[in-house]
């Protein structure tokens, strides 16, 4: 795993200009873009959501590690588009009405991208229709729904009924996540999965969708 | 909280071990307006029910002491409003407060409110004058100052996912706006204790340091939370319900006497963690187990949960956090008497 180190580590420390001139000479030395995600970019994000399960990182720690990722990809979509490269999976994020919270969503995205996932991101206050109307145009393969508040948290319930009133539930996995959200209530509500963390919602993600789990940047 | 309430909770926080233990819980707008039957909006919109529901829930359970007690809140608007944020409004929704800044750069231009004329506060303080004589012939007495804490404020003003991230790209200027959210929690502070001479307590409720390294919070949260407590109070009380292994070890230090955390710690652990110098509000699960069990669920679980904690000095039991929507009256009963039967 020397290959990419520099990208790795920029990522890991969250160090946005390092990680864009590692990612911009792999590019001028003729790495494949693809090949960049899957060695450089989905191992570091990996050993980030790692760290941060363990204790060992920090939600600023985490959202540096995110804003370099973003800025990275930045620079490797149009040559990835250009190779015809697919995402693992399409998924589409947002909060639920009446909450403003983002944190969580951010961080799961930024995770997501990391993991080779497109992410497609709603933003805060989301209303259940919005939801409806993404998965029926944007057909991702994965719906993500967040929530900080025991009072927000019910437009999870909301919008699930919402996509079966559609008749879109059927081709998309919900997963939801949030500081006041259980497994009981995931169940209860009638969703796909419930991840108590940013790291594990892409875990969730790849189990959703049956892809394999990605290696992690030791070394 | 009544005279003898307030003893009670001084007693425990000085070091006494009561037989059996008090037990506590912080109750606000999302719980108490629907378990008295109202919707969140009229609680806070309608004096008489704000009053009322707050004597019915003393009543219901007069073994209980409730903190901080007849709280005066609009939510997480309270603080923010006076900064100019829209305060958006549901009919039975938890409040929420819209960001006033947009990039850490307007952080220089953001004045120090005015608490006795700005936003919401000065409606905090009349509410409560015009109960005053109610709430004092009924027995009871405004005990704490509250107020959202200076890094809660931060991300109020500017959203978490910005203030967190600008702690890294822009650690001056977030300095500058914790030094001006501090300043505006000192002023307020001060005006709830010169409104209501009472005051022997300080609540401050920011879960945002829970979420930044040991060092982050020693550089970014403990010298304004530091700042915020040094008053001559009895009780500083401090709620973080995000992950607090971080920051518990300097709680001490910020002169902090009385804690309530989440459920990611044990009591043990915290109090380990914080040298045993501070007195521990916790930690039932609030909403697996409180808000959703059963009664029994509930007494098994406070058993446990007293077993697994050596010693039950400075120690008070509660949930992981506030009061959480829909806990019914026989959860709490099923609290209050597990609590009687196992430290009794």
């Amino acid at each position: 795993m020397s290959e990419f180190r520099d990208l790795r580590n920029a990522v890991v420390r969250g160090d946005v200009v390092a990680a864009l001139a590692a990612v911009r000479k792999a590019l001028e030395d003729g790495d494949d873009p693809l090949h960049i995600v899957s060695e450089g970019i989905s191992p570091a994000m990996t050993t980030v959501g790692r760290l941060f399960e363990e204790g060992d990182c920090y939600v600023p720690e985490l959202l540096m590690s995110a804003r370099a990722t973003k800025e990275v990809f930045a620079v490797l979509r149009p040559r990835l588009a250009q190779t015809g490269t697919k995402p693992v999976a399409r998924v589409v994020l947002g909060t639920v009405q009446g909450d403003m919270h983002d944190i969580g969503k951010n961080l799961v995205g930024a995770l997501l991208e990391g993991g080779g996932f497109e992410v497609i991101d709603l933003g805060v206050d989301v209303p259940p229709e919005r939801f409806v109307a993404a998965v029926r145009e944007r057909q991702p393969k994965i719906l993500g729904l967040s929530a900080l508040l025991t009072t927000t948290m019910t437009g999870m319930k909301t919008t699930l009924e919402a996509l079966r009133g559609a008749g879109v539930r059927e081709g998309v996995k919900v997963m939801i996540g949030g500081a006041p959200v259980t497994g009981g209530y995931s169940q209860a509500i009638g969703a796909d999965g419930y991840a108590d963390n940013a790291a594990s919602a892409v875990d969730l993600a790849r189990r959703l969708i049956g892809a394999e789990p990605p290696q992690t940047a030791e070394g | 909280m009544n005279q003898q309430q307030w003893e009670t909770l001084v007693a425990v926080i000085r070091g006494e071990t009561l037989r059996p233990l008090p037990t506590a819980f912080i109750i606000d707008s999302p719980w108490l307006p629907n378990w008295a039957g109202h919707t969140i909006l009229d609680y806070f919109t309608d004096e008489r029910r704000f009053l009322e529901d707050n004597l019915k829930a003393i009543r219901a359970f007069p073994r209980a002491l409730f903190l901080p007690g007849f709280w005066s809140e609009y939510g997480m608007c309270t603080e923010p409003s006076a900064f100019g944020s829209v305060s958006v409004w549901e009919p039975d929704e938890f409040p929420f407060a819209k960001k006033v800044l947009r990039s850490p750069a307007e952080v220089d231009h953001l004045e120090k409110p005015n608490p006795r004329k700005e936003g919401l506060l000065p409606f905090v303080i009349k509410r409560l004058q015009h109960l005053q004589a109610e709430i004092e012939g009924a027995g009871h007495q405004i005990r704490f100052a509250v107020a959202r804490g200076p890094l809660n404020i931060a991300t109020f003003l500017m959203g978490t996912t910005e203030f967190l991230t600008a702690l890294k790209t822009d650690p001056e200027r977030m300095h500058r706006l914790l030094e001006i959210a501090t300043d505006y929690l000192v002023d307020w502070i001060a005006y709830q204790r010169e409104c209501f001479p009472s005051i022997d307590g300080i609540l401050l409720l920011d879960d945002i340091v829970g979420f930044v390294s040991p060092r982050d919070f020693e550089t970014f949260g403990l010298p304004y939370l530091k700042r915020a407590f040094d008053t001559d109070v009895t009780v500083k009380f401090f709620h973080n319900d995000a992950p607090c292994k971080a920051c518990a070890p300097l709680l001490p230090d910020a002169g902090i006497n009385f804690l309530n955390f989440g459920v990611q710690h044990t009591l043990s652990d915290m109090r380990a963690w914080t040298g045993g110098k501070i007195t521990l509000l916790g930690n039932l699960p609030p909403r697996d187990v409180l808000a959703a069990g059963t009664p029994a669920d509930v007494e098994r679980a406070v058993t446990e949960m007293l077993s697994a904690v050596e010693g039950h000095s400075r120690l008070i039991p509660s949930c992981g956090g506030g009061m959480p929507p829909g806990v019914t009256s026989a959860n709490i009963e099923a609290f209050i008497a597990t609590v009687d039967a196992v430290t009794g």
